[in-house]
């Protein structure tokens, strides 16, 4: 009986080893679908486009920003340069306005002095 | 370290190389034709987008394996959601839509051969993975622990029993074994 189980599992192990080197010989490589690498590089071409696109567009609006600050900027520091000077202008006409009076005020007690003086 | 500073992949050679096994790795997996043709396609798009990252021929190798098995594991995962949802046994329906796939590559086909994709539908995913990973890539158990990230005593056994399963199923499906020729 012994002998017989032996013969049996021997059979089954040998039937194994025979099935392995079958399962080896029917697991080649499937060759792959027609067209499936040229989809793939036409998939793989067309998203680096889109992302070399996508990055185009970022540095030109990029750019544009740092050109708008600049030019922002610019704007902004003339307008202050011309308030400075209007600023100025107007002390300056403020300053001969005052002169203009202390010459007319002068002259005004001058004309006072005489006419006092001739009045005697 | 010499190898990664020479290394210079060329991405179409690499799809010319590995399509191949990406797809059958997918379609052993999956049991479905027309979706391991999907997924091979969003493997090899992958491979584009993370090729930085592999320092050599083996990695890609490796890398390519161990995520076509994820993306496998994932789609079956997705179609067993779906069955459940709609009331239908998944795997009759990967069978019966095996049975409409046209075979084709008759010529030196053994029966083996033309019925494994079906046959190795009919086994637990795990066991289904080791045996691919072992008969179709010739992965070493040690190197088949690695790549599905389990131990190598787990990888034995589901070797073990996946290769008497798939004896038994062929036994019952095709004629030569019925006859023990």
């Amino acid at each position: 009986m012994e002998r017989k189980d032996m013969a049996r599992k021997e059979l089954s192990e040998q039937e194994l080893a025979e099935f392995e080197q079958k399962l080896k010989f029917a697991m080649q490589h499937r060759a792959a679908p027609l067209g499936l690498k040229q989809r793939v590089l036409a998939r793989a071409r067309e998203r680096r486009q889109t992302g070399h696109g996508r990055l185009w567009i970022m540095q030109r609006l990029a750019a544009s920003i740092v050109l708008a600050a600049m030019f922002g900027g610019f704007a902004v520091y003339r307008q202050a340069e011309e308030r400075a000077a209007e600023q100025k202008r107007g002390e300056q006409a403020r300053e001969q306005v005052l002169t203009a009076m202390r010459i007319t005020s002068r002259t005004l007690n001058r004309v006072n002095e005489r006419l006092a003086e001739t009045g005697r | 370290m010499r190898e990664q500073l020479s290394w210079q992949p060329d991405f179409e050679q690499l799809v010319e190389e590995h399509q191949s096994m990406v797809f059958s790795l997918a379609w052993r997996m999956t049991g479905d034709r027309g979706l391991a043709e999907e997924l091979a396609q969003d493997v090899l798009l992958e491979l584009d987008r993370n090729l930085h990252k592999l320092g050599s021929a083996d990695h890609v190798r490796f890398w390519l394996r161990q995520v076509t098995l994820h993306r496998s594991a994932d789609a079956l995962r997705r179609k067993r959601t779906k069955a459940a949802s709609l009331g239908t046994d998944v795997w009759v329906e990967l069978e019966e839509r095996h049975v409409l796939v046209e075979p084709f590559e008759m010529e030196d086909e053994s029966p083996l051969g033309v019925r494994i994709e079906e046959l190795l539908a009919t086994l637990p995913e795990s066991q289904r993975a080791a045996l691919v990973l072992r008969y179709q890539e010739d992965l070493t158990p040690e190197e088949i622990a690695v790549t599905l990230k389990t131990p190598l005593a787990t990888v034995k056994s589901h070797l073990q029993r996946g290769l008497k399963l798939l004896r038994v199923k062929a036994s019952q499906t095709l004629k030569e074994y019925v006859r023990g020729t």
